[in-house]
């Protein structure tokens, strides 16, 4: 039973930032149809802001709670503003050109993120001050860290509010317009530019949200950690159903319990291949994932 | 691919450069990863063929020429590590100083063996390497299947334990000090109750660790590399694992300490001696720290003897004849290098290759133990 709950919770934590990763390759996927292979780097890139900022805090001498909000925020807002950028300049010029494009360029965007922050910030690992203590508490005999729930509660949050925001508000609701049709929403007086901007930048403030949560946990970062983590989302996004959101965050979980249970019961040798078995299994008998609905266009 | 590439352009350029200021000179090709998650081990390694190089040229150079190190990246992959390896053979390099993973060093040695290349392993440690029949393949660190045997010698000989634990991640040095451990602890009667591999780059292995310490185990050995080491310290000790966390010599880094933080206290290394714990090794540390604003890696000092020997096998080859340097390697005998006398045998590994332990103690490696003459444990001497 307690090994059963310490599983639970470890796949609860690494599968909540899947999930987080996974909604910003599920979005841009539902309004441009482009897999953003980018994605897994913008979370990098999210890390090392929120390091950088944080050290620059800790010469400040503010309160760490503090101090990490601030980072938290910043990295968010910065990290969103490099999504931006690089929609306006590597993705919107070939918004009207052949998918392939969009692809291959998403893949360049990729190489030039993690290149760059390894020329600014070197290619050794990086560590973030040990700013949160191990504490936590036993629960049905497993050992289950502050921290953990934390980033699971956060998640949550932001999974939530990022939903009701797409479903309550004006420009949820005009990005969900375009996700059905882009031509249709630009004659119903819908900014698309504008909203595939605002998508762009939510769905990089969610991944430096969990970059930054991910740098605190681990403590370690590198300008490759993107790559793995974001292999892992997109393969969540694809097993919800790419384009759905709460596909994304179910896709994400499920990846993220099935990596902790299949590593404790059967053998962690085997996990890359149960995971990706389970992955091939859904799509033969679901082509959409989880909770995909048909769309006439595929990539 | 743009990495790699990105990589090999600056020695190429370097080469070009090179090549018109300095038409006389000898190039040592050091293929190592200089990008991607194992880049500050081979950055530290590339340093230290600088250094030995300078040194060398600075009292004349080899045969009235001066030695030119040109490091290739192979990012520690097989793949890259041919290309890479193809690049240092179209450069024109006399001799292959060099390597970090063995993954990536074994399909360099085959290509370097075709182009009739020697090549001095540095840090590479899979027994595969030098057991290909090939005659030009030297190592100036010790092997896998020793190192495996002294780790379960001080499992069970030392630390006395019944059951223990072995994780791998699945790369070929990994794998196969992890195999070596497992088949000496068995020897040894320890119960091997998990063997297991995890994948590096995860980040969070807590679901391996639970399952590890329902198991029970009195040592925990993890054979993979440094950073996966210091995040399955800090794990296991929110987990509060009882077990004693050790590693093999890939995670013998500072890494691992500023990850795991207070958590990295009393992780055991077993490790070939590092510099700063050899005698003979105090001029380099303090140079290399100077020129480089850090401290020498674990194998930057096999890899300033794997230089420096191979710079004496050309002086007394008289030639920068692949073949005639390939004999001159042969017939080293008790060359004094920063590691100890060097010797190769048949097969070009060392014949004395020796081992320690290391502990994290107050947030740095200190000396731990190694076996003396007599079988027993005694401490190493600072």
């Amino acid at each position: 039973m307690s090994e059963f709950v310490q599983l639970l919770v470890a796949g609860l934590t690494t599968g909540s930032f899947y999930a987080l990763i996974a909604l910003g390759y599920t979005m841009v996927y539902g309004i441009v149809r482009l897999i953003n292979f980018a994605h897994g780097d913008i979370f990098m890139v999210g890390a090392f802001i929120g390091w950088t900022v944080l050290s620059a805090v800790a010469a400040m001498h503010l309160p760490w709670g503090i101090g990490l909000l601030i980072a938290v925020l910043v990295a968010m807002m910065l990290t969103g503003g490099i999504g931006v950028i690089v929609e306006r300049f590597a993705y919107q010029p070939l918004l009207s050109a052949p998918k392939l494009s969009i692809l291959i360029t998403a893949l360049g965007v990729s190489l030039a993120l993690e290149n760059g922050v390894l020329l600014i910030f070197g290619p050794r690992f990086l560590t973030y001050p040990h700013l949160i203590s191990n504490a936590g508490f036993t629960l049905a005999g497993a050992q289950i860290s502050d921290v953990q729930v934390g980033i699971i509660v956060l998640s949550f949050l932001l999974m939530a509010a990022l939903y009701v925001f797409v479903h309550h508000t004006f420009i949820g609701t005009a990005m969900r317009a375009l996700a059905v049709d882009r031509d249709a929403a630009r004659l119903m007086g819908i900014n698309v530019e504008r909203i595939i901007q605002i998508t762009f930048f939510l769905g990089s403030t969610l991944a430096a949200a969990a970059g930054v949560m991910e740098g605190l946990y681990y403590t370690q970062i590198n300008f490759f950690m993107g790559f793995i983590v974001g292999l892992r989302a997109f393969t969540a996004a694809v097993l919800g159903g790419i384009g759905n959101i709460p596909g994304a965050m179910a896709g994400g979980l499920i990846i993220g319990l099935l990596e902790a249970f299949s590593a404790g019961y059967i053998s962690s040798r085997w996990t890359d291949v149960i995971v990706f078995l389970v992955l091939i299994g859904t799509l033969v008998i679901k082509p959409t994932g989880l909770f995909g609905e048909r769309v006439v266009e595929r990539m | 691919m743009i990495k790699p590439l990105l990589y090999a352009g600056l020695p190429l350029l370097m080469t070009i450069g090179g090549s018109a200021a300095f038409a006389d000179t000898i190039k040592f090709g050091v293929p190592v990863p200089l990008s991607g998650p194992y880049a500050s081990a081979g950055i530290d390694i590339a340093n230290a063929a600088k250094l030995a190089a300078a040194k060398i040229n600075a009292a004349g150079g080899v045969l009235g020429k001066q030695i030119e190190i040109v490091a290739e990246d192979d990012t520690c992959d097989a793949q890259t590590g041919v290309q890479a390896a193809q690049k240092l053979i179209d450069g024109g390099i006399a001799i292959a100083t060099g390597s970090y993973c063995s993954g990536a060093a074994l399909p360099e040695l085959v290509a370097f063996h075709r182009a009739g290349i020697p090549y001095v392993l540095d840090a590479a440690t899979n027994p595969k390497l030098t057991s290909m029949g090939f005659d030009d393949v030297f190592r100036t660190i010790g092997r896998d299947d020793e190192q495996g045997p002294f780790a379960g010698a001080y499992i069970s000989g030392y630390l006395h334990a019944k059951k223990a634990a072995v994780i791998d991640d699945n790369t070929t040095y990994s794998k196969g000090l992890a195999d070596n451990t497992v088949a000496a602890l068995k020897k040894d009667g320890v119960d091997v109750v998990y063997y297991d591999a995890i994948t590096p780059g995860q980040m969070d292995y807590s679901a391996v660790l639970s399952h590890v310490s329902s198991l029970s185990p009195d040592v925990i050995y993890y054979t993979g590399y440094f950073s996966e080491a210091g995040l399955l310290a800090k794990e296991a000790a929110a987990l509060h694992v009882t077990a004693k966390m050790m590693g093999g010599d890939a995670t013998n880094d500072t890494t691992l300490i500023k990850t795991a933080g207070p958590a990295a206290e009393g992780w055991t290394a077993t490790t070939a001696p590092l510099p700063q714990f050899l005698s003979g090794a105090k001029d380099f540390v303090t140079d290399f720290t100077k020129a480089y604003n850090t401290a020498p890696g674990p194998y930057s000092a096999y890899e300033y003897d794997a230089v420096s020997v191979a710079a004496k096998a050309i002086a007394d080859a008289g030639s920068t004849d692949p073949k005639a340097i390939t004999a001159a390697l042969h017939k080293i005998a008790n060359y004094q290098g920063l590691t100890g006398s060097i010797t190769f045998n048949s097969v070009g590994d060392r014949t004395i290759a020796s081992y320690i332990t290391v502990v994290v103690k107050d947030g740095a490696f200190a000396p731990g133990m190694k076996l003396d003459a007599s079988g027993a444990w005694v401490p190493v001497q600072q």
